[in-house]
């Protein structure tokens, strides 16, 4: 990366992203605060229990965004989500099979959002987005990246390349690209 | 023979030998057998000869007999001709030796002195074609003539200037470049260099930068920082070197590797720290523009932190000795371009170039009060222009991050309420603004929408950091602040993860160290009134109230208070006929719990004023409780007990020993008269809420020293009384658990801590009276007396301890189920952390306790498993659960120990961690999850390398996959925080490939990882484990496979 093409982008602050608000555990006000250091004498002699409740989570798009939005950007220690490449409301979950209810295949759409719309790094970022997911998903789920429409001038030549499945692997063969790509992903945790 | 000849032959090989011939001489010249003339001439025939080696041994020969002259000996003629003839023959070995003994001499003179420096720089012409430690030897007679006769060098000039430069150029060896850095650095400093300024900065120039690597295990010990350190000091000495340094140092930043440029700011921050303040100010504006780079395209954060430290240096400097502030200073200069750029860059203060601009003002305006000055005069007003025509919250928030950086700064340079001393003349430019500032926080901190939370915050955060700067708000104003605040925490609804009310509350802490009275005159009556007269079970949002006040009353003043408002609510709350729910006084308990830890209560002035009021008053409640005079049950709650029990343990330690003395005596009277209460021990039929105290009384004992033992009642004679009543209270099954918990630390207490050593034979034969019984069937209450008594005795490792730990480990083996799987579950408490037998209470607790169980236990454990093993199923089936219990009761003393001591036992321990893996039943639960924890401390630790030493890493890796799996069918119960246990151990294996070791430079030549076999395996496995209908475990399986695909390869990454 001889020359940075957008020295200055726009930032959003990490406090901002959105977040899984975390109801799933009802915390007591008694197990936060200062009244945590104090064990209720009645937990002295139980043996712990662990409550293995069945209740499913199923795989969203805030889990989607939050397994991308680490990803680092080529171009500057910033990852993804700061940069807003990558958003919440620019992933779709779907069944793949819409006509056959059982069927558990599920299709992810992810729409990108370069930070400039003559970004040349535009593919490294939607293969890099794809090689995270398809290692992260279960097998029955099917990646779909994309260039959000109108917001790359070549958004269609790089939509092409994404979505073929050759070129995509041809891609990942490439030693030098999946070492720019294994750089991205350092970051995600 | 002569002596010199004798002298000649030995010196190589036996320097003893050497030495001893030549004292003998010295003392035949001391007592005039000889001359020295005598000895010259004898020296004749030797120094003409071609050999050069023999010339050496000869002159070394005099240098010798020189050295064991006694210092006063020589005459100045003597030294002077020595000195001549030494100077002659300098290039003969041991003719700089014997120069060096000379000049120590006190008769050694200036003149002298210049002779050898001349006579050095003109045979050494050469020097660099000689050895190593020739050479060092050369630079050492020099330094010491440095440090001796400087002057006699100094008035040489420019020969010795020249001299010393031309000896060394071209020097590489380490051990001789820190004597010339530091013989040149003087020459720097004290010679006139005006002519010969490119000179000497090209002979030290040349060797930026340092890219030294110290050999293994070398003997010197010289750092490439070592180096770097003198180089910098010679770079640094002079301002006259400053248009060379700063230009070529300059140049430096251009280089490709970060070191090199680290280096070359190091430097340059050396250089400006020492360069006049002219120099500095004529090169300053320069340096901006090449550091500018630096830190708005920053390559790596430590080179942006160093640039910035250079400019801050540099507007410190700038700043010596002004008192005025004019735009004419050559400060004022120097800022001008750079809040210039700064303000551009503001102008679209969300992008990622605001970011360094926010770092160059907060570095330059902390530098000193008169550049805070300058920089607020060029910023602060265009910031607010910004700020007004701003069309986003994004933008605004981001500039009062900016101005939350100058506030940081008027801190460092003004200090705050508590700062004490160093008042400023100069006033404070921010309170040109104050209002400004005021009001667009107040907006932004309360006008802003609900949800705006990183928004608010930094408002909030602005507005303590002036609430708390010295001299600048009114009390009224910051009285406002505290009100937003309480309003914050009190009327506002929770969003999200209430970030903004930790920082309120946070602030308000902040705030209690600077101005305790406001908090006390607007906080506290506004909290104090929304809490409730009891807890009706409407709504418990008094407890966010009392978290709030605890955590702001930890200021001296404001706790008394604290402590008065609860404790009458406390109070009102005892005499109500419906008190509601106990949860509430509770809580008012472990708020002042929760305070009083936070404080040193031993130096609080007040504390016998609490001691009165709760460990006597309500002590005595408690009583009366028990007895069933109260007009409530709340003192006969044991949550309530337990928690007023803590509070009472506290003050207990904090007060004098008369007081104590008084606690003893009424442990178990609990302050009340014997007519209204009967005490626990010795007293048959008492009801349960009598047993009870017992709670208390736990409690007071454990808070007592051991001084006051005497005092306690039932000990004399002797304790064996009061220790079998306790054992009688605690085998007996259906008493309460929180009273049983407390009757068996009691004992424990009596025990453990009070029990003298005398009389220790008292416990031990309770123990065996307790497990000797005939029947091999005990229940669970003796059980847990047994586990509590030993615990206390081998914590302070009574003499009996491995046969207390043996008989401990035979129940395991007991036919009786129930009794096996007890005491399996035991082990945790042998050697687990207990709130009341606790070093902070004094117990007896050797250093030595843990690993002594953990070495008499575990290879008994580990035979005993293998007998099982062996024995295999053609048993009766009785025996089914003696190899559980043995895992659980391993678990159990892993889980309390630490992996250091696990360490040296592990290839023992191994195979029985992963035959408690093998367990799959719904009991094997817990033994599994500490088995996980204790696995994954260890790889954490130490790495794949010791698990691989064993030769366990397959089977590791099998149980750990199967441990993940969820659809098994078989009667295998996986519980999700087994799955997600058991992935961060594969997550650790594939991070820590390689130990880290700090300790040596070598690293481990790349090998194979012994992971790799497993690879394929492991990520097949994990890649349905991402399926896994939990997310917390989906999140882990993620981690562990991506940390496999890309750790795990054939030979590690080289990384620098």
């Amino acid at each position: 990366m001889t020359e940075v093409q957008n020295l200055n982008p726009t930032i959003l602050n990490v406090a901002d992203l959105p977040t899984r608000n975390r109801p799933s555990k009802k915390y007591s006000d008694y197990e936060s605060g200062i009244f945590a250091a104090v064990p209720n004498p009645a937990d002295f002699l139980s043996s712990d229990s662990e409550d293995d409740d069945l209740l499913e989570e199923p795989i969203d798009e805030q889990e989607i965004y939050d397994l991308i939005k680490l990803i680092s950007d080529p171009e500057h220690p910033l990852s993804l989500g700061e940069l807003a490449v990558v958003s919440l409301p620019d992933i779709f979950i779907k069944p793949t099979l819409p006509n056959v209810p059982g069927s558990p295949l599920q299709t992810v759409t992810v729409l990108i959002t370069p930070t400039i719309t003559h970004c040349s790094l535009a593919t490294v970022i939607g293969l890099g987005v794809r090689v995270r997911l398809e290692q992260s998903l279960p097998p029955r789920f099917r990646v779909d990246v994309r260039i959000k429409e109108g917001t790359h001038s070549t958004g269609d030549e790089v939509n092409k390349q994404l979505g073929d499945k050759e070129r995509v692997a041809a891609a990942l063969e490439n030693g030098a690209l999946m070492q720019v790509i294994a750089k991205m992903m350092e970051t995600c945790q | 023979m002569s002596a010199l000849q004798t002298f000649m032959l030995v010196v190589d090989h036996d320097k003893e030998e050497a030495k001893r011939i030549a004292d003998s001489v010295a003392q035949d010249v001391e007592g005039k057998k000889t001359t020295l003339i005598e000895i010259v001439q004898q020296l004749g025939e030797y120094i003409n000869d071609e050999d050069p080696i023999l010339r050496g041994k000869a002159v070394s020969f005099l240098t010798s007999v020189i050295k064991s002259l006694s210092p006063r000996y020589l005459s100045r003629q003597q030294i002077q001709v020595l000195t001549t003839f030494f100077c002659d023959r300098i290039e003969d070995g041991g003719a700089v030796a014997g120069l060096d003994t000379l000049q120590r001499l006190d008769r050694f003179t200036k003149e002298l002195a210049a002779e050898t420096a001349q006579s050095l720089f003109s045979n050494f012409q050469d020097l660099q074609s000689r050895s190593q430690s020739q050479r060092f030897q050369v630079y050492q007679l020099l330094n010491e003539l440095m440090l001796k006769h400087r002057k006699a060098l100094r008035d040489m000039d420019e020969i010795s200037l020249v001299g010393v430069v031309d000896i060394m150029a071209g020097e590489k060896d380490p051990r001789n470049l820190m004597v010339v850095f530091s013989i040149l650095k003087v020459i720097m400093m004290e010679w006139n260099i005006t002519n010969h300024v490119e000179l000497l900065f090209d002979s030290v120039f040349n060797y930026f930068p340092i890219t030294f690597r110290p050999p293994p295990n070398d003997p010197y010990g010289i750092t490439a920082q070592d180096l770097k350190g003198r180089l910098q000091d010679c770079l640094s000495s002079t301002s006259q070197l400053a248009p060379h340094t700063i230009p070529a140092l300059l140049d430096k930043l251009d280089s490709t590797s970060p070191n090199v440029k680290k280096d070359a700011l190091n430097a340059l921050i050396a250089c400006i720290r020492s360069y006049d303040p002219n120099t500095v100010s004529r090169f300053s504006i320069t340096v901006w523009e090449v550091l500018k780079f630096e830190i708005l395209n920053a390559q790596e954060e430590f080179l942006s932190e160093s640039s910035l430290e250079a400019l801050q240096s540099i507007a410190q400097r700038l700043s010596e000795g002004v008192t005025q502030v004019t735009q004419d200073l050559p400060l004022a200069q120097f800022l001008r371009p750079i809040t210039k750029e700064c303000n551009e860059q503001l102008q679209e203060p969300q992008q990622k170039q605001a970011k360094p601009a926010q770092q160059i003002l907060g570095a330059l305006s902390s530098a000193s009060p008169i550049t805070f000055t300058l920089v607020v005069q060029a910023v602060v007003a265009p910031i607010f222009t910004v700020y007004q025509e701003a069309d986003g919250i994004v933008k605004q928030r981001a500039l009062l991050e900016t101005l939350s950086v100058l506030f940081e700064s008027a801190i460092q340079v003004f200090g705050q309420w508590t700062t004490r001393g160093n008042e400023l003349a100069l006033e404070n430019p921010l309170i040109e603004f104050k209002d400004q500032f005021s009001d667009v926080l107040g907006q932004a901190l309360m006008g802003a929408a609900k949800e705006e939370v990183s928004f608010r915050a930094t408002a909030l955060k602005g507005f303590l950091r002036l609430s708390t700067l010295r001299d600048f708000f009114q009390d009224n104003e910051v009285g406002l602040f505290v009100q937003y605040l309480d309003e914050i925490l009190l009327k506002e609804e929770s969003v999200g993860r209430d970030d903004l009310k930790k920082e309120a509350i946070a602030a308000l802490a902040e705030i209690s160290k600077h101005k305790p009275r406001l908090i006390m005159d607007i906080t506290f009556p506004a909290f104090v009134a929304t809490l409730p007269d009891e807890d009706d079970d409407t709504s418990s949002a008094y407890l966010s109230t009392l978290d709030t006040l605890a955590k702001i009353s930890v200021e001296r003043d404001i706790f008394e208070t604290l402590f008065r408002r609860l404790f009458s609510k406390l109070s009102i709350l005892l005499q109500k006929e419906q008190p509601g729910s106990v949860a509430y006084p509770r809580a008012i308990l472990m708020t002042l719990l929760y305070v009083m830890d936070q404080r040193a209560m031993d130096s609080d002035p007040n504390v016998d004023l609490y001691f009165e009021k709760i460990v006597i008053g309500l002590s005595r409640s408690v009583a009366e409780s028990a007895s069933g005079k109260a007009k409530n049950q709340i003192l006969n709650d044991p949550s309530i007990l337990d928690t007023l029990g803590r509070l009472c343990n506290l003050l207990v330690r904090s007060i004098s020993v008369q007081k104590q003395e008084q606690v003893a005596e009424n442990i178990y009277s609990l302050f009340a008269p014997a007519t209204d209460f009967t005490p626990v021990p010795f007293s048959q039929n008492s009801t349960a809420d009598q047993e009870r105290t017992i709670i208390i009384s736990t409690y007071l004992l454990a808070g007592l020293s051991k001084d006051v033992s005497d005092r306690i009642p039932h000990t004399s004679p002797d304790v064996s009384g009061l220790l079998s009543d306790l054992v009688q209270r605690s085998v007996y099954d259906s008493t309460e658990p929180a009273t049983h918990l407390a009757f068996l630390r009691h004992l424990a207490l009596l025990v453990n801590k009070f029990l003298s050593k005398q009389d220790i034979s008292i416990a031990e034969k309770l123990f065996d009276s307790l497990i000797s019984q005939q029947c091999q069937a005990f229940s669970p209450g003796t059980i847990r007396t047994v586990f509590w008594l030993s615990k206390s005795l081998v914590l302070r490792l009574a003499p009996t301890t491995t046969h207390i730990l043996t008989s401990l480990l035979g129940l395991l083996s007991s036919p009786d189920q129930q009794t096996s799987s007890s005491a399996a579950r035991g082990f945790a408490i042998l050697l687990g952390e207990d709130d009341v037998l606790s070093a902070t209470n004094g117990a007896q607790i050797r250093l030595l306790a843990k690993q002594r169980v953990f070495t008499t236990v575990i290879p008994l454990i580990s035979s005993r498993i293998r007998e099982v093993n062996v024995a295999g199923t053609e048993d009766a089936p009785q025996v089914d659960h003696i190899k559980p219990a043995h895992l659980t009761a391993l678990a159990g003393i892993l889980s309390t120990i630490s992996t250091a001591l696990v360490m040296p036992e592990l290839p023992t321990l191994l195979p029985l961690l992963l035959q408690s893996l093998d367990l799959q039943t719904v009991d094997s639960v817990a033994v599994r999850a500490a088995t996980l924890d204790t696995l994954s401390v260890i790889i954490r630790d130490n790495g794949v390398v010791v698990i691989d030493q064993c030769g366990h890493v397959h089977s590791l890796v099998q149980r750990l996959l199967k441990t993940t799996e969820i659809r098994t069918g078989t009667g295998v119960v996986n519980t999700p925080r087994l799955r997600v246990d058991a992935l961060k151990c594969l997550y650790l294996l594939a991070t820590k490939q390689i130990v880290t070791e700090t300790a040596s430079n070598a690293r481990a030549p790349p090998s194979i990882s012994p992971l790799l076999p497993e690879k394929n395996h492991v990520l097949r496995s994990l890649r349905f484990v991402l399926d896994d209908p939990k997310r917390d475990v989906r999140k882990a399986a993620v981690d562990a496979r991506s940390a496999w695909l890309r750790g795990v390869d054939d030979a590690p990454e080289d990384e620098e």
